[in-house]
C-alpha cells in the first residue's frame, strides 16, 4: 500500500515538473493550474505514505537517509504550495517539482531497507523535534531559491537584457520581501527545533546540550541566520547582499545536513547506523 | 402607403441636403502626419466639440458630424451624400475655424472615405493608430466626444451606427488580443521595467528632472500605472510649477532637487544639458538614507543626463533612451503578432459594417418599389371592384389574393437582384442600380424620404 502511494506521488511530481517547466516557456494559467494540482496530489500521496509507515513503526520514520530526504522534500513541496497562497511563486515549481520527484524516488528505491528505531528514540518528542527542524529547513531552502531568482532577475536588469521569458517572476522588491518572510519563519522554526531538542535531551539524558557535530553545526547555522536577520532588520540590509548571504547560509545548512549526519558519530547519527 | 413625390417636413435638419446614398468622410491629422505645433493650434477645447460639430453641419454639405480632438489627433468624422466631395469643404472648415492656413493644413491632413473611412475609425477606436499602440485612453475620449456631438443633435442613424460599432470592436480587440497588455513605447517600457523592480507603484515617488514633453508623457504613463507622488524640478521654475500642478505633484527648485533624492524611487531625466547633471557622488547620501531600497533611473535626455556609472551602484538601475528602446523593441516584436491579429479583426469588422451600411442603403429603394406597385394594384383593384359589384365576398378575396400574387411574382426577381447587389463589395453597382430603379419606376430622387413616408 505505501508503495502504491509512493508510485502515485512519483507520477504526480513528474506531471508537476513537466507542467512547471512548460509554464516557464509559455506563461499560461492552464500550465500553472496543472502544476499546482499535480504537486498537491503528489504531496498528499507521499505524505500518506510517510504517515502509513510511521503508524506501522510506532514513531515518525526518519531513520535512514532516504527517509529523511523523502520527508524533507515532501515538506518542501508543501511549504511551497502554502506560500503560493500569499506570493506569486508558481515559477519555483520548476525546481521544487523535480526535488519532490527525487525525494519520492529515493524513498521508493530504499523502501525495503528500514532500520529499526532504537527504543530510546521512541519518544513523543521525536516527531515534534524532527518536524520543526525539517519545516525550518524547507523554509530556508525556499528562501535560497528565491534568492537565486532575485540574483538572476537583478543581473538581467543591470545588464539591460530583460527578456519576455520568465515574466511571471515577482518584482525585485517582492522577491526581497518573500526572502525575508521565509528567512524569518525558518529562523523561528530552527530555534524551536533546537529548543525542543534540548528539552528532550534534558528529559532523556539529563543534559540539554551535547557537544556532538550535529548540534554544533546547528548552532553555527543558527548564528549565521541570526546575523543575517539582524543585519536586515536593524542595518537595513537587503537586495543582492542579503540574497547572496541567504544562499551561503543555506549552503552551510545543506553541508551539515548531508555531511555531518552521515560521516560523524553522535546521538543524531545513532539512528542512521 | 407611400406616394413618392409628396414633400415632407423632416424633423432632423441633418437630412436637409439629400441625394443618393450616404457615405462617411474623415478629414484629420495625427501625430504621424503633423508636428505638435500644428496639432496644438488645431486642437479644439473640450467644451466646444459639440458646437464645432454643429457648425460643420450648418456650414457644409455634411449631414452629420463628430469632432475628435486629442493630443495626438484632430479629426472630423462626417457623413454626406456619396455624390458630394466633402474632403475639400471639411478641410476648409477646419482651417477657417481654427485660423490655420488651408494650404498648410492640406499638406498634413489625410482623408478617408467609405470603407476606408470605417476602417480608419475602427483602427483609431481600437488604439491601433495611436502613438502608443494599445493604450486605453483613446476609446474613452472618442466615446465622450461622440456624446458631445449627439447632444448637439448632429448625429443621425448613419454615424451612430459607425461609432457604436467601433466601440464594440475596440472592446473585442481589447479582450481577444494581447495588444494592450505589453509595453511598446519608450515610456511604457520604463513603466514595465519599474514594475519589475518595485512591488506596487502606487506607493512610489517619481521625480521629473526637466519638464519637457518627453517627461510629461512618461509621467502620464507612471500615473496611469498608479504612481501618486510626483516631484517636479525644472530649470525654469514656472514651467516646473505648471507641470507639477497639472499632475498634482510637488515643484522643487532646480538647484535644490538633490536634497530630495533620498525620498525618490524613480528618477526621470530629460534636461537639455551639455554634460551629465547627476553622478554617483550626488547619490551617496540618498542611497545611505534609503538603505537597500532600489532606485530606478530613466535617462530620456540626448545627450544623456545621468552618469553611466550610476548603474554600477548597488541597487541602482539606469536605463537611457537607447536601452529603453531596446526593451520596447523586444516587446514590440512580441506584440507584432497580436497587433496583426487585431488589425485583421478590425478590417473584418469594418468591412462587415460597410457591407451592412451599403445593403441598408438599398432598403429604401426596395420599400419604395414595393410601395409603388402596391399603390398601382390597389388603385386598379378598387376601380375594377367598382364595376364588379355582383361579386360574392369570397370572389373579392380571390381577386385580392390574385393581384397580390401578381405583384409579388413581378417583384421577386428584382428584389433578389437588388439584395445581391447590396451585399457586393463594389458599392458603385448598388448605387447605379438604385438610380436606375428610381428612374425606371419614377420613384423620385430621394429614397430616404420614401423610407420616412412609410412610417
Amino acid at each position: 500500500m505505501p508503495s502504491l502511494l509512493l508510485e502515485g506521488s512519483l507520477l504526480a511530481y513528474l506531471i508537476g515538473t513537466v507542467a512547471g517547466g512548460l509554464a516557464l516557456w509559455r506563461s499560461s494559467a492552464g500550465f500553472r493550474q496543472t502544476t499546482a494540482a499535480a504537486l498537491i496530489v503528489g504531496v498528499v500521496l507521499q505524505g500518506s505514505s510517510i504517515l502509513a509507515r510511521s503508524a506501522a513503526s510506532g514513531t515518525i520514520v526518519v531513520h535512514s537517509f532516504a527517509e529523511q530526504v523523502s520527508f524533507f522534500t515532501c515538506l518542501l513541496v508543501a511549504v511551497h504550495l502554502l506560500a503560493q497562497l500569499r506570493f506569486r511563486l508558481a515559477v519555483l515549481a520548476a525546481v521544487v517539482g523535480p526535488l519532490g520527484f527525487i525525494g519520492a524516488l529515493v524513498a521508493l528505491v530504499a523502501q525495503g531497507a528500514t532500520s529499526d528505531v532504537p527504543e530510546f528514540l521512541k519518544s513523543p518528542w521525536l516527531p515534534v523535534h524532527v518536524t520543526l527542524a525539517f519545516l525550518g529547513n524547507a523554509a530556508f531552502a525556499l528562501s535560497c531559491l528565491v534568492s537565486f531568482a532575485y540574483l538572476w532577475q537583478e543581473r538581467r536588469l543591470k545588464a539591460r537584457t530583460i527578456s519576455p521569458f520568465l515574466t511571471s517572476l515577482p518584482s525585485l522588491e517582492s522577491l526581497d520581501r518573500i526572502n525575508f518572510t521565509f528567512l524569518a519563519w525558518g529562523f523561528v522554526l530552527l530555534t524551536l527545533s533546537i529548543l525542543s531538542g534540548a528539552v528532550w535531551a534534558e528529559l532523556s539524558f539529563g543534559r540539554f546540550l551535547s557537544w556532538e557535530p550535529r548540534t554544533i553545526w546547528s548552532a553555527i547555522v543558527w548564528v549565521i541566520y541570526a546575523a543575517l536577520l539582524h543585519a536586515r532588520v536593524t542595518v537595513g540590509w537587503g537586495g543582492r547582499r542579503a540574497a547572496t548571504l541567504t544562499i551561503v547560509g543555506f549552503g552551510v545548512l545543506f553541508i551539515s545536513f548531508l555531511g555531518v549526519n552521515m560521516l560523524t558519530p553522535g546521538q543524531h547519527a545513532v539512528a542512521y547506523g | 402607403m407611400s406616394t413618392t413625390k409628396r414633400a415632407q417636413v423632416r424633423p432632423l435638419r441633418t437630412r436637409e441636403q439629400q441625394g443618393g446614398a450616404t457615405d462617411i468622410w474623415i478629414v484629420g491629422l495625427n501625430h504621424e502626419t503633423a508636428p505638435i505645433e500644428l496639432r496644438e493650434r488645431l486642437a479644439f477645447p473640450a467644451d466646444e466639440l459639440g458646437a464645432a460639430a454643429a457648425r460643420i453641419v450648418t456650414g457644409t454639405d455634411a449631414r452629420e458630424a463628430v469632432v475628435i480632438s486629442t493630443c495626438n489627433r484632430i479629426e472630423i468624422v462626417a457623413s454626406g451624400s456619396c455624390e458630394e466631395e466633402l474632403s475639400g469643404v471639411l478641410t476648409e472648415f477646419l482651417a477657417h475655424d481654427r485660423g490655420v492656413d488651408v494650404a498648410l493644413l492640406r499638406e498634413h491632413r489625410y482623408v478617408h472615405r467609405s470603407r476606408d473611412g470605417v476602417r480608419h475609425l475602427f483602427r483609431v477606436a481600437s488604439s491601433l493608430d495611436s502613438m502608443v499602440i494599445g493604450e486605453s485612453q483613446i476609446l474613452g475620449q472618442i466615446k465622450a466626444q461622440f456624446r458631445d456631438a449627439v447632444e448637439s443633435d448632429v448625429v443621425a442613424a448613419f454615424l451612430r451606427r459607425c461609432f457604436e460599432r467601433s466601440f464594440r470592436v475596440a472592446k473585442r480587440v481589447r479582450t481577444e488580443t494581447e495588444v494592450a497588455t505589453r509595453a511598446v513605447s519608450i515610456s511604457s517600457a520604463a513603466v514595465d521595467l519599474a514594475q519589475r523592480i518595485f512591488d506596487d507603484l502606487s506607493g512610489k515617488t517619481v521625480m521629473l528632472i526637466g519638464a519637457g514633453k518627453m517627461s510629461e508623457l512618461a509621467a502620464r504613463h507612471f500615473i496611469a500605472a498608479g504612481v501618486k507622488n510626483l516631484i517636479v524640478t525644472n530649470r525654469s521654475f514656472d514651467r516646473g510649477v505648471e507641470l507639477a500642478r497639472r499632475f498634482n505633484g510637488t515643484p522643487v527648485p532646480f538647484d535644490r532637487y538633490r536634497e530630495y533624492l533620498g525620498m525618490v524611487d524613480i528618477v526621470l531625466g530629460s534636461v537639455g544639458a551639455d554634460g551629465t547633471i547627476l553622478g554617483p557622488v550626488d547619490l551617496t547620501g540618498a542611497l545611505k538614507s534609503r538603505r537597500s531600497r532600489p532606485m530606478f533611473f530613466i535617462d530620456l535626455g540626448v545627450p544623456r543626463n545621468f552618469d553611466a556609472a550610476i548603474n554600477e551602484l548597488e541597487g541602482c538601475y539606469l536605463y537611457d533612451i537607447d536601452s529603453l528602446a531596446g526593451v520596447a523593441k523586444d516587446h514590440r516584436a512580441e506584440r507584432a503578432k497580436e497587433a496583426r491579429k487585431a488589425e485583421a479583426m478590425v478590417l473584418e469588422e469594418a468591412d462587415g459594417l460597410w457591407r451592412q451600411l451599403q445593403s441598408t442603403d438599398l432598403t429604401p429603394t426596395i420599400v419604395a418599389l414595393r410601395g409603388k406597385l402596391e399603390g398601382i394594384r390597389r388603385t386598379e383593384l378598387e376601380r375594377a371592384m367598382a364595376t364588379l359589384r355582383r361579386l360574392e365576398p369570397q370572389d373579392r378575396e380571390a381577386l385580392e389574393a390574385m393581384t397580390q400574387a401578381i405583384v409579388n411574382k413581378i417583384l421577386h426577381v428584382p428584389m433578389t437582384v437588388l439584395k445581391e447587389l447590396a451585399r457586393k463589395e463594389d458599392t458603385g453597382g448598388a448605387s447605379e442600380a438604385q438610380n436606375f430603379v428610381h428612374h425606371l419606376f419614377e420613384l423620385g430622387s430621394d429614397p430616404e424620404a420614401d423610407e420616412e413616408n412609410q412610417e
